[in-house]
């Protein structure tokens, strides 16, 4: 415990020389004094918090990695790249990201095109818009904890409706175990999850359309252009800096996915659908392998960072 | 006639008379304390110490909480004038909010709840205080050797220390319908087809002859033979359980892994191989569901906790915090005894600990001595909500339980007879890592991979966290582990 | 054939006949879960499923008001909102420093969204070690504070793209009128990104509403959160679903009202042409 104060004190040293660094970036703008100054005020409140809370753990997770502490050993003397090394031969760290990975790259997709078209029927007028919009955002507000239980008990063969429909549209009496059968779980699991955030693309990009100018649109009404050349040529280019920056987003988060795979199968069977949080979980939080998910989560700051720069530098934001 | 007065004016015979009776009085006196119960001894202390101030407990969240906020906690408030707050944490989670704020060195914890298979790591990474000084100085040893056996001799120490009190007999009872098993026309049939009387399994293979045979006969009034809950982080007990029952032993002399012997095999291939005359979807059976199933009449055998038997008895069934239990038809109608293979998993249950980092040590010590001394803690058993089953002998034989419901006595008793015979859970260093790859294998296991190949997967696994943690290190702890009486079936 | 009229009635007719199904879809679960809160132990788990209650009786929601655990929807309430509104404040400002002065180039934008790569369960423990240090452990600022944090990064982010989705020309104008910079902020850019930041505020406090393991970890008795709270339902030997989806419904019911009467800022049909004059 001693440790971990002292610990904490040294990394807080460091965090006031980072801090330093990352302020003083070149000036690219050729304004005068003044605005300078403005355009820093604007970001040093957030950067101010972002670094009380952000710097911390990150510093703390790069000395722990290098450390060897489990749950039996607080000694703080630095072991090297141990860790980092142990990494790449666990194959069950690197399933879980691929199980990760196959998550995102499925449930994105669908969440975007879902959310757009939803986005797209609201648009305009209807009857009762201010309800359906309304209702529409629920699902995202259930907690995922919960919303995880709910489907699990859904998918429940003898008290959940899931079957019971599946029954009735098929005639077929045989017990769907959801969140057992090998070839159901990931389905079960995407459903749940793209159930519960295609709202977030709807209204993010509901947002977004609504925005779009619509003298642009009536003009290409008037040139008789078709409803896809419109969208193509006129609306998708208006809502780009939002659709990539919510892609980015839940992007990012569906590669943090914890909750409802945890309520539905907590990873299993075995560790199919073990997502490399519920890894993280479970070699952080209930068997205190401290040091190795240090390593384990700096690994995959540093894959997604490249990753997303990647995709950045490939995507143009501004206009 | 003797002059006594000549003798009581001899200055050292004064002297020495007066010694005696001082003497005599104290003798008397401290005769009188040491008989004097537990509970009165920490009252008495407590109220010395930490008149006015606040003690801090992690508890179980949910029911199990009931206990400290409706009744122990006020109960000590009014007696002792100690207030006590109680921490409510996620069965999941309790674990990891010990260590962590152990490890964070907050103190915020003055004393806890701990499973005991995870004592051997709690005490290794020194998050328990020893409690042996405690004990000598209140005078506890006397009760606490009124703890059931079982639970006393294999829940109590680490290193022939005492970190905790045992404080709640979890044991895996075996349920079944009486009035089923005494149905003439059932008993007729299964006699004339199998050649040996209908009546609770005593092995595994009957299991599965009974149950299969009822399912037969009754499915059509839509009651199953029998329901287990199936759910991984149910079923690692029960393998445990039905593992050693069956003549396993988890590792052999050079600490190699040998749960994919044969036994292992055909523990996993009869296991699932009963599901086939189980509810469909049992598969996902988890507590509250194969409780529903049996409450509800639709299932002749299962196995639980003791909560099971309270709940059918219909015991105190009108008590709000028990309306999320679904209303029992079969009150009455419910035989107790030891599962098959006679040999129970005394599965989980809860020590009361005191954590090494608290700044107020003596005053949780008192707490959790008030709480688990005899006259206390029979009276917590008998709680309607509560989840603390009977551990103390005294439990299993209070006439007052006997009457709560009519088949009591018999449930007492088997209860009883559950905890002479008792099988301890695996209890390592990293236990943890142990249970999970037995999570992982059941799991598999319902998921139709082979068992062979799910139990040499777990082997491996096994292999490499003893490895991990030093062969010689996990032997150690392992040999005295395998020494407890409840270890293995004798 | 159709006249325009008809065929637009047609459309819309369409139109709303989509919505209702994607609704009930989108919905059923949450009328699941709803439906639990009036049902009686028996109904969850009666064998076929009950699609609904016998009678709908409120005991659930006395006893949560009771045992005062509808307090906990109260603290995330507390929680969410104050981290939700100084991040949309905060993360607004930045974010327009970001998306018109390109402050700190590219290297500072992408150190903010990297904050979002980072997996909670790694962070959670050093950010407890840093709370207990702070002494912010169980309190609504340190709690405050790191939701605030949290969303940070997805605020500036999300409201850097609607604020550049407006055109600058309205902001050199307004300088121009003689506006001082700040009042270019209030009466053009956050008017004009109402929508964009309606919908980020709503995220933004779904987000801290929903976080289950930092309220896990840096809080213990308190300033018990909602999530945190329903997890003490689920347990080892109990369930107990009325109360988990009668909190469920306590939390969801606000927000719905919520949205519903701030939907408008989010489609089109308002007035936005004026401003764009």
């Amino acid at each position: 415990m001693r440790d971990e104060t002292e610990r904490l004190q040294a990394a807080l040293l460091f965090c006031l020389l980072a801090d330093a660094k990352v302020i003083s970036l070149p000036d690219t703008s050729r304004a005068d004094f003044s605005e300078r100054n403005f355009k820093y005020l604007l970001v040093a409140p957030a950067i101010f918090v972002l670094l009380l809370v952000g710097v911390f753990p990150l510093i703390y997770l790069l000395l722990v990695s290098f450390q060897g502490i489990t749950m039996t050993e607080t000694a703080t003397d630095f072991i090297g790249g141990e860790n980092y090394a142990a990494l790449l031969d666990d194959t069950r760290m690197w399933e879980s990201l691929m199980h990760t990975v196959i998550f995102t790259v499925i449930a994105l997709p669908i969440e975007l095109v879902l959310g757009l078209a939803m986005a797209q029927l609201f648009l305009d007028k209807l009857p009762g818009r201010q309800v359906f919009i309304a209702l529409l955002v629920l699902p995202v507000v259930v907690s995922p904890i919960v919303s995880g239980a709910t489907w699990s008990l859904m998918f429940n063969h003898r008290f959940g409706p899931i079957n019971q429909i599946v029954e009735f549209l098929t005639g077929n009496d045989s017990a769907i175990l959801w969140t057992i059968n090998p070839s159901l779980v990931y389905p079960a699991i995407l459903a749940a999850e793209i159930w519960q955030w295609t709202p977030f693309m709807f209204l993010l990009l509901l947002a977004a359309l609504a925005n779009v100018d619509k003298s642009q649109l009536e003009a290409a009404a008037i040139d008789g252009a078709g409803w896809w050349r419109t969208f193509f040529r006129i609306v998708l280019p208006a809502i780009w800096p939002v659709m990539a920056i919510a892609v980015l987003i839940r992007g990012l988060d569906l590669f943090r996915l914890f909750d409802i795979v945890w309520a539905l199968t907590k990873g299993g069977p075995g560790t199919m659908t073990e997502t490399i949080s519920i890894f993280t979980y479970v070699k952080g939080f209930q068997q205190f392998e401290t040091s190795y998910t240090a390593a384990v989560a700096l690994l995959v700051v540093v894959l997604l960072s490249i990753v997303v720069m990647l995709a950045l530098k490939r995507v143009q934001l501004s206009r | 006639m003797k002059d006594h007065s000549v003798v009581l004016r001899r200055p050292g015979l004064r002297k020495g008379l007066l010694l005696s009776i001082v003497t005599a009085s104290a003798l008397a006196l401290s005769g009188a304390a040491a008989a004097q119960s537990a509970a009165k001894t920490a009252v008495e202390a407590a109220k010395k110490i930490c008149a006015g101030k606040t003690i801090t407990i992690v508890w179980e969240a949910g029911l199990q909480s009931l206990d400290p906020t409706q009744f122990s906690g006020p109960l000590w408030e009014k007696e002792t004038g100690c207030k006590v707050k109680v921490v409510e944490v996620p069965t999941a989670e309790m674990f990891t909010k010990i260590m962590q704020e152990f490890r964070a060195g907050t103190g915020a914890y003055d004393a806890l709840n701990v499973i005991p298979a995870w004592m051997p790591d709690l005490v290794q990474a020194g998050a328990l205080e020893q409690l042996d000084s405690y004990v000598d100085k209140y005078k506890f040893r006397d009760e606490l050797k009124g703890i059931a056996p079982t639970y006393r001799d294999n829940q109590m120490t680490v290193n022939g220390k005492i970190y905790g009190f045992p404080d709640d007999g979890d044991v895996f009872v075996f349920y079944y319908r009486k009035d089923i098993f005494a149905r003439a026309d059932l008993k007729k049939a299964f006699k004339e087809k199998y050649n040996y009387e209908l009546a609770p399994p005593k092995t595994w293979k009957q299991f599965d002859e009974i149950g299969s045979f009822l399912t037969e006969k009754l499915k059509s009034e839509g009651i199953y033979g029998g329901s287990m809950f199936r759910e991984p982080g149910y079923g690692n007990f029960m393998f445990q359980e039905r593992f050693r029952t069956e003549g396993g032993k988890f590792f052999d002399s050079n600490m190699k892994a040998t749960i994919n012997s044969a036994v292992g095999v055909k523990v996993l291939t009869e296991w699932r191989a009963e599901n086939r005359f189980m509810p469909p979807g049992v598969e996902k059976f988890g507590f509250v569901e194969n409780l529903a199933t049996f409450l509800k009449g639709q299932s002749a055998m299962t196995m639980s906790w003791p909560p099971y038997g309270r709940f059918a008895a219909g015991y105190l069934a009108n008590e709000k915090a028990l309306d999320w239990v679904p209303k029992s038809v079969i009150a009455g109608k419910v035989g107790y005894t030891l599962p098959p293979g006679g040999h129970p998993e005394l599965a989980a249950g809860f020590a009361l600990s005191v954590a090494s980092t608290s700044k107020q040590k003596e005053a949780a010590y008192l707490f959790i001595q008030w709480l688990n001394s005899e006259e206390i803690s029979t009276k917590r058993v008998k709680l309607p909500y509560a989840l603390r089953d009977p551990f103390r002998t005294s439990h299993f034989k209070d006439p007052e339980y006997a009457k709560l419901w009519p088949d009591a006595k018999d449930y007492l008793k088997a209860l009883q007879a559950g905890a002479d015979t008792g099988l301890l859970d695996l209890s390592l260093i990293q236990t943890d890592k142990y249970e999970e790859a037995i999570r992982q294998g059941v799991s598999r296991l319902w998921a139709g991979e082979d068992p062979k190949k799910i139990l040499d997967d777990m082997a491996k696994q096994w292999d490499e966290v003893t490895k991990k943690v030093g062969v010689e290190k996990q032997k150690a702890v392992y040999d005295a582990w395998a020494a407890k009486s409840g270890a293995y079936p004798k | 054939m159709l006249t325009v009229s008809q065929r637009q009635a047609l459309k819309t007719g369409l139109r709303v006949a989509i919505a209702v199904f994607i609704t009930i879809l989108f919905l059923f679960p949450i009328y699941w879960l709803f439906m639990i809160s009036f049902k009686t132990a028996d109904e969850i788990y009666s064998f076929p499923p009950k699609w609904y209650p016998g009678q709908i009786h409120f005991d659930s929601y006395i006893v949560l008001f009771k045992d005062g655990d509808a307090e906990t929807v109260w603290n995330s309430f507390v929680v969410a909102g104050s981290s939700t509104v100084i991040a949309m404040f905060l993360g607004t400002i930045c974010a327009y420093s970001l998306a018109r002065y390109k402050t700190g180039g590219e290297h500072l934008a992408n150190w903010i969204i990297s904050q979002r790569m980072i997996p909670p369960i790694a962070v959670v423990f050093p950010i407890f070690l840093l709370f207990v240090w702070l002494k912010l452990v169980d309190t609504y600022l340190g709690v405050i504070l790191l939701y605030t944090a949290f969303n940070l990064p997805y605020v500036i982010w999300m409201m850097r793209g609607y604020i550049m989705d407006i055109p600058r020309a309205l902001e050199e104008s307004a300088l121009i009128d003689g506006c001082t910079r700040w009042q270019v902020i209030w009466k053009v850019v956050f008017p004009m990104s109402r929508a964009g930041l309606f919908a980020t505020a709503i995220f933004t406090f779904v987000f801290a509403w929903n976080d289950f393991i930092f309220a896990l970890v840096l809080t213990r008795s308190e300033v018990t959160t909602y999530t945190v709270q329903v997890t003490h339902y689920f347990g080892g030997q109990s369930n107990f679903w009325a109360k988990i989806s009668a909190m469920s419904v306590l939390g969801t019911v606000p927000i719905f009202i919520a949205v519903a009467f701030m939907q408008r800022y989010l489609v089109r049909g308002m007035s936005l042409g004026a401003v764009k004059g």
